[in-house]
Formats: C-alpha cells, structure tokens, sequence
C-alpha cells in the first residue's frame, strides 16, 4: 500500500501523488514541490484549512506530554508551528530539533523562529526521516506533522524514529486521513481536487504542488493501517485520535 | 475539538491583557514548566494552565503530570476569577487544592496585582497624541462623575436630615444615642441600688 518494491531487475517504484515514479526520484519530486510552496506556505495553509491547522497542531501538541528538560525532536517541522510551542515548554534546560528534509523549508522555518525571538534551546538539523542522524534513545518525543506522507519509505521512516526515541519516548504523527463520514468525504473530495489546486494557482501560481498535496493525501495510508504499520515498527500502546471527522488523524506510539 | 477552539481564543484575549501589565510576564516566567489543572465539579469540565514567560496556555487535555490541582465548583471558579483577593477564595471550604498549591498562589498573585496600561494599548491603534486627548477626556469626565456623585450625595444627605426633617443627622442621632446610654447606665444603678435596699428591709434577712 505504501512502497512497491520490485525485484532487483527494475528499479523499485512509489508514488508520487497517483502517478508511479522511480523511488529515486520521489524525494527529489517532493523537494520541488517544497522549493515552490516555501514561501507562502503558512499562508496557503490557512487558507486552504480555514485555520484549522493550528488546532490540529494544539491537539497535538496536548497529547504530547512534552515538559521542562525534554528532548523533542520535530521531523518535517517546516515552518516551525510545533517547534515554537515546543521550545516554550522544554524551557531552556530543554533541546528542541527541527528537522526538514527540504532546505528551503528549514530556511523559512528558522528565519521564522528568529524573527520571533525562538533560540537557544532550538537546533536546525536538515535530515531525511528514513536516515535520522541522531543516536540511539535520544529524544523524549518524536513529532511529524504533515510530513510522513511525503516520504518514500514510511516503514524505514518509523523504524528510524523508534530508534532515535528513548524508552517510554512518544511518536506522534499527525496527519490527514480518511473521512469517517461518506457525506463528508464527498464534499472533501470536491473540495481538495477542485478548490485546492486552484488556491495554488492564484496565489502561489502553482496549481500542480496543490494537486499533489490532494492526491497524496489520497494514497496515504488511513487510520488502522497506520495504526498497523506503526505496531510492526515496534511501538506500543498505538492509538488514534480523529479530527475534524477524520481527515486529519493523530496518531501516538510509545516506544516499549 | 470545539473546546480546544474555544481555548486558544480565550488565551489569545488572556495574552493580549497580560501584555498590558509590563510586570506580568516576567512574573510568569518564574512559573515555566509548571502545569496546573483546574478541575470544575458542577459542570464537569477540566482545563491545564500553562505559565511560561509569554503568558498562559490553556489546554483541554494534558498528558504529562501536573504540579497542582484546583478542584471546585463553577460558582468558585467564576468567583476566583473575578475577586480581587484570590487567596480569600482559594481558601474557602468548597476549595480543594492538590499537589504544590505554591504554584497556584502564585499565580492568583500575579493575576490579582494586574495593573493594566489601556493606554498603551490605545495608543498603538491610535497614535500617542490621540489617546493622549482621550486619555486626558476620559480621567477629567471620569473625575467630574466621582465629584458629581460625592456632591450629590452630601446634599440629598443634607435635605433629608436638614431641611425635610425625613432623616435624623448624624450628629443628633450620636448625641440622642449616648443620652440614651447615660440613661440606660442610670437606670441600671438605680435598679441595684433598689435591690440592694429591699434586701436590707426585709425582715427574713434579719432573721
């Protein structure tokens, strides 16, 4: 459901969005579409949520019992949302990693963070989830939001995050999924195919990243089988939270 | 998701008050890392403050511990929030506090000495010279009302004591009370002055 890997005749591929690309080439797809959407990102997703974003992020950021001293680290943190609430509450004997795969993101991000006045608990690290370059039971929490869909192999992505958690550390993984109401699903069908991408057009003047952005949404795994995918990675106590009626789900793991 | 909605405005407004009063947040800076749960019996609702030093962070769930816990009625709630001695409240019996309750009192202290500069405030919508002019408007209307009310109340006092006759003065009414008192005192001596007298006349005494 996630990576068809072939045999060692033809190269493996994945998707991008609905169409199948070689594997090699999904991370270099996905930057592209970050390089363009960068600048306005936090724009487009507030208007494209209604604002929503900020309290699927809260929710998150609720459920992730990070306190004073903690080490968290914000994979495919962008423009830094988490990592901002997330410095307030590690306080300065605390460390906090944003960590983004795309440069230009991070850029934004930590430009953001500075001008907000965010430093000294706070560290830029670019880094692919599949490969974290963090050592063994480091990090108290472990955060991704709205990233894990982009990546090329979620189950290399998960085990990497497994490895890096401290025992007892927690994943969480925010993310869209599947609508639990058909009524509603519809109407976020027609919403994210038609209105989305034009969004992008008007203001990014990139409907292409936005279509992406739908038909990735639509090819990430819903809320059991990331559930499942999460288990076999070797976390435990794996539960979901739905918002919104489901289309975006949080998902948190303890490391056993 | 309606109440975590509900929340960050509430704290959105909380954060923009506390701003006003130029000591607050350095005060609640003092609390970083400090969770407090307020958990409200009747309704059941439950909600997690968070200091830190760029105000409060309100909550609907928390899953890591906390340092104190409020447990109290709606009505005490409502009245901790709007009194201005919060301690008074927080020691009322229908209170009941677990955990640091420091941490609590500490943070009524910096809610109750809250001295909110509206002016500053004003002025960044408005410009200095404006709020400056409506600042000076409003304390000198602000002055006038509290003069017109003394006023007003000394010379209905007077009409009703002085002139109609309605009310006895304050005066009249002190020196009325302490010649009751004087006489109240007198008839008291004269009563076990009698007592003592008939007590010396009756002849079973003698006996």
């Amino acid at each position: 459901m996630t990576d068809q890997r072939k045999g060692s005749d033809a190269e493996p591929t994945t998707h991008f969005g609905f169409k199948n690309v070689p594997e090699s080439q999904k991370a270099e797809k996905v930057a592209e579409v970050f390089h363009s959407v960068a600048a306005k990102y936090d724009l487009m997703n507030d208007l494209l949520s209604g604002g929503m974003h900020r309290l699927w992020k809260r929710f998150a950021i609720e459920l992730s019992g990070v306190r004073s001293g903690n080490r968290v680290l914000d994979i495919a943190g962008g423009t830094g949302d988490l990592t901002r609430k997330f410095s307030n509450l590690v306080g300065p004997t605390g460390q906090v990693v944003l960590a983004d795969i795309n440069e230009s993101m991070l850029k934004v991000g930590r430009d953001r963070l500075l001008d907000l006045g965010v430093a000294g608990n706070v560290e830029f690290v670019q880094a692919d989830a599949e490969k974290l370059p963090f050592p063994d039971n480091h990090f108290d929490c472990v955060t991704i939001a709205f990233g894990l869909r982009n990546v090329t192999h979620k189950e290399d992505a998960l085990r990497s995050m497994l490895r890096v958690l401290k025992p007892g550390g927690r994943l969480l993984v925010l993310e869209f999924s599947k609508p639990t109401n058909a009524l509603m699903s519809k109407a976020y069908d027609a919403y994210s195919f038609a209105f989305m991408p034009l969004m992008g057009k008007l203001i990014t003047n990139d409907s292409e990243s936005y279509r992406y952005l739908a038909e990735s949404i639509r090819m990430h795994p819903n809320q059991e089988t990331l559930k499942s995918m999460m288990v076999e990675a070797g976390f435990d106590r794996v539960t979901y939270h739905n918002m919104t009626a489901g289309i975006v789900a949080l998902h948190r793991g303890i490391k056993p | 998701m309606l109440l975590t909605g509900l929340l960050a405005s509430v704290e959105l407004g909380l954060n923009r008050v506390l701003r006003l009063d130029s000591t607050a947040l350095p005060r609640l800076a003092h609390l970083t890392g400090k969770v407090i749960a307020v958990d409200c019996r009747n309704p059941a609702l439950q909600l997690f403050i968070l200091p830190s030093d760029e105000g409060l962070m309100l909550a609907s769930q928390w899953a890591a511990d906390v340092d104190c816990t409020l447990r109290a009625p709606a009505s005490s709630l409502v009245k901790l929030a709007l009194s201005k001695d919060k301690t008074a409240v927080l020691h009322a019996p229908e209170v009941e506090l677990d955990g640091d309750s420091g941490v609590l009192l500490e943070l009524a202290g910096v809610l109750q000495d809250l001295e909110l500069d509206w002016e500053y405030e004003l002025s960044r919508w408005l410009g200095p010279v404006a709020t400056q002019l409506l600042g000076g408007h409003l304390r000198s209307r602000a002055r006038w009302y509290q003069q017109g009310f003394a006023s007003l109340n000394q010379n209905l006092a007077e009409y009703l004591a002085e002139e109609s006759r309605t009310l006895v003065g304050q005066r009249e009414a002190e020196a009325r009370f302490s010649e009751l008192d004087r006489i109240k005192l007198d008839l008291e001596r004269l009563e076990a002055r009698f007592e003592r007298l008939s007590r010396s006349l009756d002849p079973s005494d003698n006996a």
